[in-house]
């Protein structure tokens, strides 16, 4: 239910109204006056809480002219970049690939302050048709550079029918308060096969929300991969749509958080039509005092009979003072469905950890090989050997850094 | 006279406020293989994983010597480098860690321990391939995660595989015959038997006579109440066998 009475608004609030108004959103301007930033009280925002994490807006980030580095090459990968919101010139593009430019958002609207921000101030966007078997992987370095900086970017992809890719998309920028907002339609055309990681390397004073909608036609295969490793505040929101009959996603993802972090990944999947599944697996690590949040909804319209979805999170804390919180949400209309949820959540198994210390591995060495053990389900299927790698990497060095 | 490969002396550890262990007195000379008997409960399992340095487990009283060297101090990684090694009763299955990385892991922590260099892939392989192939322990087996899936006799032979690459001079063997039928408890029984060199000594931990009769060991300790009641050759295995551990409940008190 909406508040009828006014909210009290924050600084945040504040700033954002400002900027939505100077970009002539008006609509969205109204909405944040009226209902403010989302509070416990709005259920996609229940353990992330914006009105008290997001105490700050920084100005619309001013445009630049390049990127001052990047947080993860990947060899072999075609790589375009979107600094400050501005696509900048791409190298010229292998077979297969077209980069264009448009205008404005690229998200459905719904009623959501992330989504509604984002169509309101994206401008530029990057827009990518692949067709074929596109061997290279795709990059889109996202980059926030300069002093704090508010930055609504947003990516289109469409990949053609019986056509096959790898799209990663990496986040990061300077070591300032910036808010970054993230936009990524992506549209799998019949029988197309299409894996798309997206990683937060943001640094720790940032705060990281994405948006990523997949439209899956008939036969399409997608598995998507999120990983959070970067902004002090990450949230990434997941709206894949299974429009047509064959179709199946493997939703993946994994929170990696260590002191003073909070990182969310909600998703919403829509099963529309008959004969579709999915299989949703998110995986949290946190250590310090952290928080870690998944929440995962699975929606069956009407007539989606012979839905097969499973929603799935496991936790593993590495220390006493994290919290993991997880939320199953399952909305079925039809009758005759395979559908469910589960949550694990634990800490390292003494016995496993006992086992390979008596094989004479030093104790760290075999904390290292069983968290890796822990997420290999997610980093595994990913068959790109130097992107595979990459991920790789990118796990080492969380268990190497600062707790 | 050489060093004993194991001595403990007067050994006392608890769980909790439980004592278990009560002093137990055992020296293994080099070579030799002894096997601890004993009924289920009478903490001959609690001896192997203090042996192996099992946090749980609290020694309030005693030593134990590995090489003439007291390893009580020692974590359990550093008793393995320092040649210890556990066959476990039941092998923790590991999902996601691969049984070659595992294995290559442990190899080289202990070549590092010991100041060694690391072995090299190729020398890896050929060594992992020869131990595998005495125990019918397939690459398509060393490519699953670590003892996931495998069957009782799998995972029974996955341990003496590691005893082999990893050359202990102590291995303990704790029930390593429970849950295996006549034909693995043969291969496994080989694989052991073709790891007594004369220097490497051997603790084989069990309830039942079978295995020693594949398994023979030179001296049979009888274990009861936390500590050792009864010594004797092989033959004393036989008479328990027959008779069963009744006799030493008095003894225990």
């Amino acid at each position: 239910m909406r508040q009828t009475f006014p909210v009290r608004l924050g600084a945040a609030e504040e700033s954002l109204i400002a900027q939505l108004k100077a970009a002539g959103a008006t609509q969205a301007a109204e909405r944040v006056t009226v209902a403010g930033l989302p509070t416990r009280r709005v259920e996609a925002y229940h353990y992330t809480d914006l009105k008290t994490l997001l105490r700050a807006i920084p100005p619309l980030a001013q445009a630049a002219n390049e990127a001052t580095g990047t947080a993860l090459r990947v060899p072999g990968a075609y790589a375009l970049s979107i600094v400050n919101g501005a696509v900048l010139g791409a190298a010229t593009a292998p077979e297969g690939i077209k980069v264009g430019k448009t205008q404005g958002g690229v998200l459905t609207n719904r009623d959501d302050v992330i989504v509604s921000v984002s169509n309101a101030l994206a401008k530029e966007t990057l827009s990518l048709d692949l067709k074929g078997a596109v061997e290279q992987v795709v990059q889109i370095d996202h980059r926030i550079e300069g002093e704090a900086g508010h930055v609504a970017d947003a990516t289109k992809i469409f990949v053609a029918d019986d056509s096959s890719a790898v799209i990663l998309e990496t986040f990061s920028g300077s070591d300032a308060a910036h808010v970054g907002n993230h936009a990524t339609y992506l549209a799998l055309g019949r029988n197309a096969v299409v894996t798309h990681v997206t990683i937060d390397l943001s640094t720790r004073a940032t705060s990281h929300f994405a948006t990523n909608e997949y439209h899956l036609a008939d036969g399409a295969q997608l598995r998507t991969l999120v990983i959070h490793a970067g902004a002090g505040l990450a949230r990434t929101h997941l709206f894949p749509r299974m429009a047509g009959e064959g179709a199946h996603a493997d939703v993946t993802g994994l929170n990696l958080v260590s002191d003073g972090q909070h990182s969310d990944i909600t998703m919403e999947t829509q099963h529309a039509v008959p004969h579709t599944s999915s299989q949703p697996l998110f995986k949290s690590i946190t250590r310090g005092r952290s928080k870690a949040v998944v929440q995962g909804k699975l929606i069956v319209a009407r007539d989606a009979q012979k839905t097969d979805a499973k929603f799935m999170h496991q936790g593993l804390m590495l220390s006493d003072d994290a919290e993991i919180l997880s939320k199953p949400e399952l909305e079925i209309y039809a009758d005759d469905v395979v559908c469910g949820h589960g949550s694990t959540c634990g800490k390292l198994d003494e016995d496993s950890l006992f086992y390979l210390l008596s094989r004479g591995i030093p104790k760290a060495e075999a904390e290292t090989m069983l968290v890796r053990g822990f997420i290999a389900e997610l980093i595994d299927p990913i068959e790109d050997e130097a992107l595979n790698e990459a991920l790789q990497g990118i796990v080492d060095n969380w268990l190497l850094g600062d707790k | 006279m050489t060093t004993p490969v194991l001595e403990i002396r007067n050994l006392h550890a608890r769980i909790e406020e439980r004592e278990i262990l009560k002093g137990v007195n055992l020296v293994i000379p080099q070579g030799q293989v002894h096997a601890i008997m004993g009924r289920n409960g009478s903490g001959k399992s609690t001896l192997s994983y203090v042996l192996a340095g099992k946090e749980d487990y609290e020694v309030t009283e005693g030593e134990i010597l590995l090489n003439g060297e007291n390893i009580l101090e020692m974590e359990p990684h550093e008793r393995a480098a320092a040649g210890l090694f556990l066959a476990f009763q039941y092998p923790i299955e590991i999902p996601g860690v691969a049984t070659m990385t595992f294995l290559k892991a442990a190899i080289n922590a202990q070549r590092k321990a010991r100041g060694e260099g690391e072995l090299t892939t190729p020398d890896f392989m050929r060594a992992v391939k020869e131990a595998g192939a005495q125990l019918n322990v397939d690459s398509e087996m060393l490519k699953r995660p670590l003892n996931v899936g495998f069957s009782g006799g799998e995972k029974k032979r996955a341990e003496i595989m590691q005893m082999a690459l990893l050359k202990p001079s102590l291995a303990v063997l704790d029930e390593t015959d429970s849950g295996l039928d006549i034909d693995a408890l043969q291969v496994v029984s080989k694989g052991v038997n073709a790891l007594r060199d004369g220097k490497r000594s051997m603790l084989v931990i069990t309830h039942y006579q079978r295995l020693l009769n594949h398994i023979v060991p030179d001296v049979v300790h009888v274990f009861s109440d936390g500590k050792i009641v009864e010594s004797g050759d092989k033959d004393l295995a036989l008479q328990l066998e027959a008779k069963g551990y009744a006799d030493y409940d008095g003894q225990a008190a």
